[in-house]
């Protein structure tokens, strides 16, 4: 029983009525979940390599999950317009060959980082403009602009990977504007929780809630369907191009094939996180936790040196068993 | 009817003579498993090169890594009447149906990075790296840095070891560290070959295994992903680093010293000796069915060097 316009249940305001810290704690139980899974996670990698444990496996882990973290947030608004964003690792990619290229061309950081952006904002209009105005499935626009934006990568720089020339670009990943949180940790906490504010507490957020419920009903409610959904693609080609930025400022380096394996994992985070690929659930502090906790499979197999290619299947089990949570909790709730 | 005649003549006189221009003009294909990756557009680039100073055409397919995708391409460079191919293979263990298709259509076919299937005969010619000594040499320098650095113990960013030449890099590898007294401590192996990801193993290799005062870059972005990390954690020079492959970016880093030795792969030049062997079948001079080119190391103090200059020009083109 989903309330259209918050992605929460009716049962659930009755116990926010009640009982207001736990309610609280409900309404996040499926996050509450997966952060304390990462922490038996992080326990368990640590009994065998205590160093897991440590100030700086934890910098790592946020370091390498940053740019994951903020394109599942783009993803996230898209699967709760009840669409698929599958351009979003070929945009990562091509945001970087482009900014390496105006670097090379003689661009400041800012130009350059502007102009990677620029793909963002141009692919994420495309794709909305495809999906809303022309009408053609989510599935089958982003398949196409995925194809286009990858082809792209390799077509501006005939395939090389590109070296930052500018020696200050290290800044936006790694310099801290505020002293003692790096930059990639500040963008993080910043976008999931001014989406989070956004998609709970305003009502333009709810209504991305409202159009993956039932942009029918969406629609009769006066609500702008098109809008939203346009909306939705643009804010998640534009996350997707910042998190390539973020990567390329990190490596100083840009790669035509950076982004490919980010596509899947971005949308298992949101998976992970409980969003419904059908639409009106989700939220960023689980498409947050659902990239952490992939990142912490990664993180704990390299470390007790499992072979990678169990990476997949691990990963896997965990969408299996955050999809059948998710499932068993709105079961017991009804 | 006599102007009819002098057409009809006219007609056959150019046709005769495109092909008798097709005959004397050879041309050579260039298959590659995928045009994504640098390495296989540089094999590439030697191929053409190499095409052009022996006055031959060139023509590029790439297989996109599917096994049916190269069989494909493989037909469709015998219907367009290529003289030649030259390969490097989606896998080794792809190449037995395409050598027997090619075989009955007696077109000549060399391998450039990647060989045969172990046990045939049936191609012109191989030319690969030698993996398994060069794991060798890399290994015996890989331990002598962390030697110089006051531990025995290595690391190693691995390629996927489901590939043959992963696996015989390895086993050259192991057996050099045992010889010189070096403990492989940890080995993680790469998925997606990207410096990202280079970066994180990296990083957890050292979060797991602190005292290790070397690492064994089977690939080249593994040592770039590894200078990145040694560097972040303020550690230059008290970590040594060695690389397979070369690129201009860590060559860069070898200059820089956060590299020390790069175990250069002739991509360049596998392209350029494939098509001179495939040219030689062409035109029967001898051939040399097996070349397994040594991989030469280059330090530091020698980069700017003429021999090193000359090992660099058979591995990246020179506008990279």
């Amino acid at each position: 029983m989903t309330d259209a316009t918050n992605g929460t249940t009716t049962t659930n305001k009755l116990r926010t009525t009640r009982f207001r810290v736990p309610a609280v704690l409900f309404s996040y139980r499926t996050e509450v979940a997966i952060a304390a899974a990462i922490v038996v996670l992080l326990l368990a990698v640590g009994m065998f390599v205590p160093a897991a444990l440590s100030m700086g496996n934890l910098q790592n882990i946020i370091q390498a999950a940053a740019p994951l973290i903020i394109m599942s947030l783009g993803v996230l608004l898209v699967v709760v317009t009840g669409g698929i964003d599958l351009s979003v690792g070929s945009v990562f990619s091509l945001t970087g060959m482009v900014t390496a290229l105006a670097m090379a061309s003689g661009a400041d950081g800012l130009t350059a980082s502007a102009a990677g952006l620029a793909v963002g904002l141009v692919f994420g209009s495309i794709n909305g403009l495809l999906v809303t105005v022309v009408g053609l499935a989510p599935f089958v626009v982003t398949l196409i602009t995925y194809a286009v934006a990858g082809s792209l990568a390799f077509i501006v720089t005939n395939g090389r990977s590109m070296p930052i020339g500018a020696p200050d670009f290290w800044l936006l990943n790694s310099g801290e504007i505020i002293p003692g949180i790096p930059n990639h940790l500040l963008f993080c906490i910043v976008l999931m929780v001014a989406l989070e504010y956004v998609l709970r507490k305003v009502v333009v957020g709810r209504w991305f809630y409202a159009v993956g419920s039932s942009a029918i009903a969406a629609r009769l409610l006066g609500i702008p369907v098109l809008r939203i959904k346009f909306a939705a693609y643009v804010a998640s080609s534009l996350l997707a191009s910042f998190a390539g930025l973020l990567t390329v400022s990190y490596i100083l380096n840009a790669e035509a094939t950076a982004g490919a394996s980010l596509m899947l994992q971005a949308i298992a985070a949101v998976v992970i996180g409980g969003a419904s690929l059908f639409g009106g659930t989700g939220s960023a502090i689980g498409a947050v936790l659902g990239a952490l906790m992939i990142t912490c499979i990664q993180n704990g197999v390299n470390l007790i040196g499992v072979n990678s290619f169990w990476q997949g299947s691990v990963t896997g089990a965990a969408i299996l068993l955050a999809v059948l949570i998710d499932r068993f909790s709105n079961k017991n709730r009804i | 009817m006599k102007m009819k005649t002098i057409l009809l003549a006219a007609l056959a006189a150019a046709a005769l003579s495109s092909a008798s221009y097709a005959e004397d003009k050879k041309t050579v294909a260039y298959i590659a498993p995928s045009l994504d990756i640098s390495y296989w557009q540089w094999v590439g680039y030697g191929v053409k090169e190499k095409a052009k100073e022996l006055g031959m055409d060139y023509v590029e397919y790439t297989s996109e890594n599917s096994p049916a995708k190269q069989m494909d391409n493989a037909r469709t460079a015998v219907t367009k009447g290529v003289s030649a191919i030259v390969i490097g293979p989606v896998s080794s263990t792809s190449t037995p149906p395409l050598l027997d298709y090619l075989a009955k259509q007696k077109v000549p076919i060399a391998f450039a990075g990647i060989g045969p299937q172990p046990g045939l005969t049936n191609y012109t010619s191989s030319v690969t790296a030698n993996n398994y000594e060069t794991g060798k040499a890399q290994a015996k320098f890989t331990c002598e840095l962390a030697k110089e650095r006051g531990s025995k113990k290595v690391g190693m960013l691995s390629l996927p070891q489901d590939r043959e030449n992963a696996q015989k890099y390895l086993k050259g590898a192991k057996e050099a560290f045992a010889a010189a007294g070096c403990d492989l401590v940890q080995m993680l192996e790469t998925r997606g070959l990207t410096i990202s990801e280079a970066v994180t193993q990296a990083n957890d290799l050292l979060t797991a295994n602190p005292d290790i005062k070397a690492i064994y870059g089977m690939y080249d972005e593994a040592g770039t992903g590894a200078a990145k990390v040694v560097e972040t954690r303020g550690l230059n020079g008290k970590i040594g680093i060695t690389v397979a492959d070369g690129s201009p970016t860590t060559i860069a880093l070898l200059k820089k010293g956060a590299i020390q030795g790069i175990f250069f792969q002739e991509a360049v030049g596998q392209g350029i000796d494939g098509t001179q062997q495939v040219y030689n079948a062409l035109t029967g001079a001898p051939v040399t069915q097996d070349m397994a080119l040594v991989m030469p190391l280059v330090t530091a103090d020698k980069v700017d060097s003429p021999e090193a200059k000359k090992v660099i020009a058979r591995v990246f083109p020179p506008s990279n």
